[in-house]
């Protein structure tokens, strides 16, 4: 596979945080590659690193208290991490571009709206006020929220969840970015709202042939958007595969028991399946398998060694040249391992 | 259209709070035994009943009360008691600019160095100017102003004897170079207590989600700075100049007779020793629609600055 086919690659990262009760490793060896006009969605649950991860792209992690202790990450060849101020302005904002959580929260109160969006176009792009307004007015039309004309003046307590989020797409990608971010951009909204800034996003990567990295734990909306899936567990990824894959051959038995827990059609299965226990503590990570004391196949070997990585075979009906690799961090696809329902190579 | 409105609603509270300091101030004065001319010594009880006759204070007090609102109202405050031929009128018209320059002078004094030195704490957070700053706004807090008033007297006094030549004037109220010192003894704890405000204003405005927004869009530190957190973060301190105001205003008294500064404040003060009951009336009630306006004058500021107040969605 060629590699001018990824925009985003990242290696190894590791970030930590100094807190008053010791060092939280927060991100732990984190690698991911980001195809070319795809989505790759980041999946995990609270707390395992997926927002610290690309944050920490984006130096948006307070330093200190945190600390980016390995790693690299490129933008089409363009090193991100460890650069000057200036160098990272110059990237930030212009070809990468972020949208949040909380689009109330993350608009400046005190703003309004049409400004804060030309303010991208008149750093990056040095243009005028005036001239930025009509650019706005089509980026304003572009996300489809409704009249555009008026929202110019408007502040953002003026206007609803869905039309701010609509509000912070126009921005990020005023500058035609390379990659888009989107950290939880659904999760503040409601379920309709959802679905219609997700498919915004979807018709705005086809238009311009965005790049999106879209961090959730929401597996409804991997389905819907996502081309390839980093699933995270304890600031590190567990498996990463072509989307089909991981639903349809989940390699890593965390992924197995997020595929279980979700509510199905069945009107007969009552309780939701659960994964037993909680994640591990970050302060001290196991040395070994971050998985070993929730994992029902656990072997000797996981509480004593990290575990490789290691590559699955493509499906043989797939066409393997176009997919990226299905990769799992798991001991059980070692070649002596017993056999597990993650290595049945038929879809479960 | 909304903000017409709400100023017309802030105005008639306004004159509803004037008329109530003006009879709460009219009753206990009242109820202080005495009147103005009680202390004349030397005067047999004939001459007493004509000069109270004279002044309309053998009325009964609701009377009085009635006559001196009505002559109010056509802002008529009255001939002090205590002057020569003085009508209260004359003597706030006098000493009130004074006493005003002063006051808005180190308000200025206050509100700039206030959000000036909050600001630089913040950007040195829990660093070597931070913790300097911090030790002088407790400082300037707990310290009262005559105390800083003595000393900054003796400073000035220093300065002058060792440079040779009268850079600043001790006291009195001549120039701009008499109006500097007094006007910063003044509003020293105003600062100090915006500075505080300011310091931790700023901090909550750098962690706040819009604040990432402006990194993430690639803004240089000075504009992100001035354009997203100064703004936001100047607002909780634009809520305190009311009381500011109150503060200065009233703490003006004691630093008016330290500089030996010819404003209100000597007036205000004298007036109640004396049971002058004119120049009580008058300095009260005009202190008073002073504040009310000027807490209304902020409440607009506020409102420029603040598209929410401003727009009404609050």
């Amino acid at each position: 596979m060629n590699s001018t086919q990824y925009v985003l690659e990242v290696d190894n990262l590791a970030v930590e945080f100094d807190t008053y009760g010791g060092v939280v490793q927060a991100v732990r060896d984190v690698s991911f590659k980001l195809r070319k006009g795809k989505t790759l969605a980041i999946v995990g649950e609270s707390g395992c690193g997926k927002s610290v991860t690309v944050q920490s792209l984006m130096g948006l992690i307070p330093m200190p208290p945190g600390r980016i202790t390995r790693g690299s990450a490129r933008l089409g060849g363009d090193e991100l991490l460890h650069i000057a101020p200036a160098a990272l302005n110059a990237i930030r904002g212009k070809r990468i571009g972020m949208i949040f959580q909380d689009p109330m929260s993350a608009l400046n109160p005190t703003m309004s709206i049409g400004a804060q969006i030309a303010e991208t176009l008149v750093v990056h792009r040095g243009m005028t006020a005036s001239a930025a307004r009509t650019e706005v007015l089509e980026l304003l039309h572009l996300t489809q929220i409704p009249e555009p004309e008026q929202r110019l003046n408007q502040y953002p307590f003026e206007c609803s969840g869905g039309m701010l989020q609509r509000a912070m797409i126009a921005m990020s990608i005023a500058c035609k970015p390379e990659v888009l971010i989107a950290d939880e951009p659904t999760t503040a909204l409601d379920v309709t709202i959802q679905a219609q800034i997700l498919l915004l996003l979807k018709q705005l990567q086809q238009s311009h042939g965005l790049s999106i990295i879209l961090i959730t734990h929401d597996l409804g909306v991997v389905a819907h958007m996502a081309h390839d899936v980093a699933v995270m567990y304890a600031g590190q990824v567990v498996e990463s595969a072509p989307v089909d894959d991981l639903f349809y051959r989940p390699a890593h038995p965390y992924t197995l028991g997020l595929r279980a827990a979700l509510p199905g059609n069945d009107p007969q299965k009552q309780r939701l399946q659960i994964i037993p226990g909680s994640p591990p503590d970050l302060f001290a990570p196991p040395p070994a398998c971050a998985f070993a004391d929730r994992c029902p196949h656990t072997m000797r070997l996981c509480r004593s060694a990290a575990p490789a990585t290691y590559t699955r075979p493509p499906p043989p009906a797939s066409q393997a040249s176009t997919n990226s690799a299905h990769e799992a961090r798991c001991w059980l696809h070692h070649p002596q391992a017993p056999s597990s329902p993650v290595r049945s190579s038929a879809a479960t | 259209m909304a903000m017409l409105r709400y100023l017309l609603k802030r105005l008639g509270v306004g004159l509803f709070t004037i008329w109530f300091i003006a009879t709460a101030t009219f009753t206990v004065m009242h109820l202080v035994p005495g009147n103005p001319l009680a202390n004349e010594r030397g005067t047999n009880a004939t001459i007493r009943a004509n000069l109270e006759r004279q002044y309309g204070l053998d009325k009964p007090v609701f009377e009085q009360y009635l006559i001196y609102m009505s002559n109010m109202l056509h802002g008529d405050f009255g001939i002090a008691f205590s002057e020569e031929n003085r009508s209260v009128n004359d003597i706030i018209r006098e000493h009130f600019p004074v006493s005003a320059t002063l006051g808005v002078l180190s308000l200025c004094f206050a509100t700039v160095g206030g959000v000036l030195w909050g600001a630089l704490a913040a950007l040195y957070r829990n660093r070597l100017p931070d913790a300097l700053i911090m030790f002088l706004v407790i400082l300037g807090i707990s310290v009262p102003s005559f105390v800083f008033a003595a000393f900054s007297q003796l400073f000035i006094l220093k300065l002058n004897q060792w440079s040779g030549r009268s850079i600043l004037p001790v006291a009195g109220w001549e120039g701009v170079s008499s109006m500097l010192m007094p006007a910063l003894v003044l509003g020293l704890s105003t600062m100090a207590y915006m500075t505080r405000l300011m310091r931790s204003s700023m901090l909550d405005v750098a962690n706040t989600d819009y604040l990432r927004t402006a990194r993430a869009k690639g803004l240089s530190p000075t504009r992100i700075f001035f354009r997203h957190q100064l703004r936001n973060a100047i607002l909780p301190v634009i809520t305190v100049l009311g009381p500011a105001i109150a503060i200065i205003t009233t703490g003006g008294f004691v630093v008016e007779s330290v500089f030996a500064i010819p404003g209100l404040g000597r007036y205000f003060v004298q007036a109640v020793a004396q049971l002058d009951y004119t120049v009580i009336m008058g300095t009260t009630v005009f202190f008073g629609a002073f504040l009310v306006l000027m807490v209304i004058a902020v409440d607009i500021l506020y409102g420029f600055i603040d598209p929410r107040i401003r727009l009404g969605a609050v």
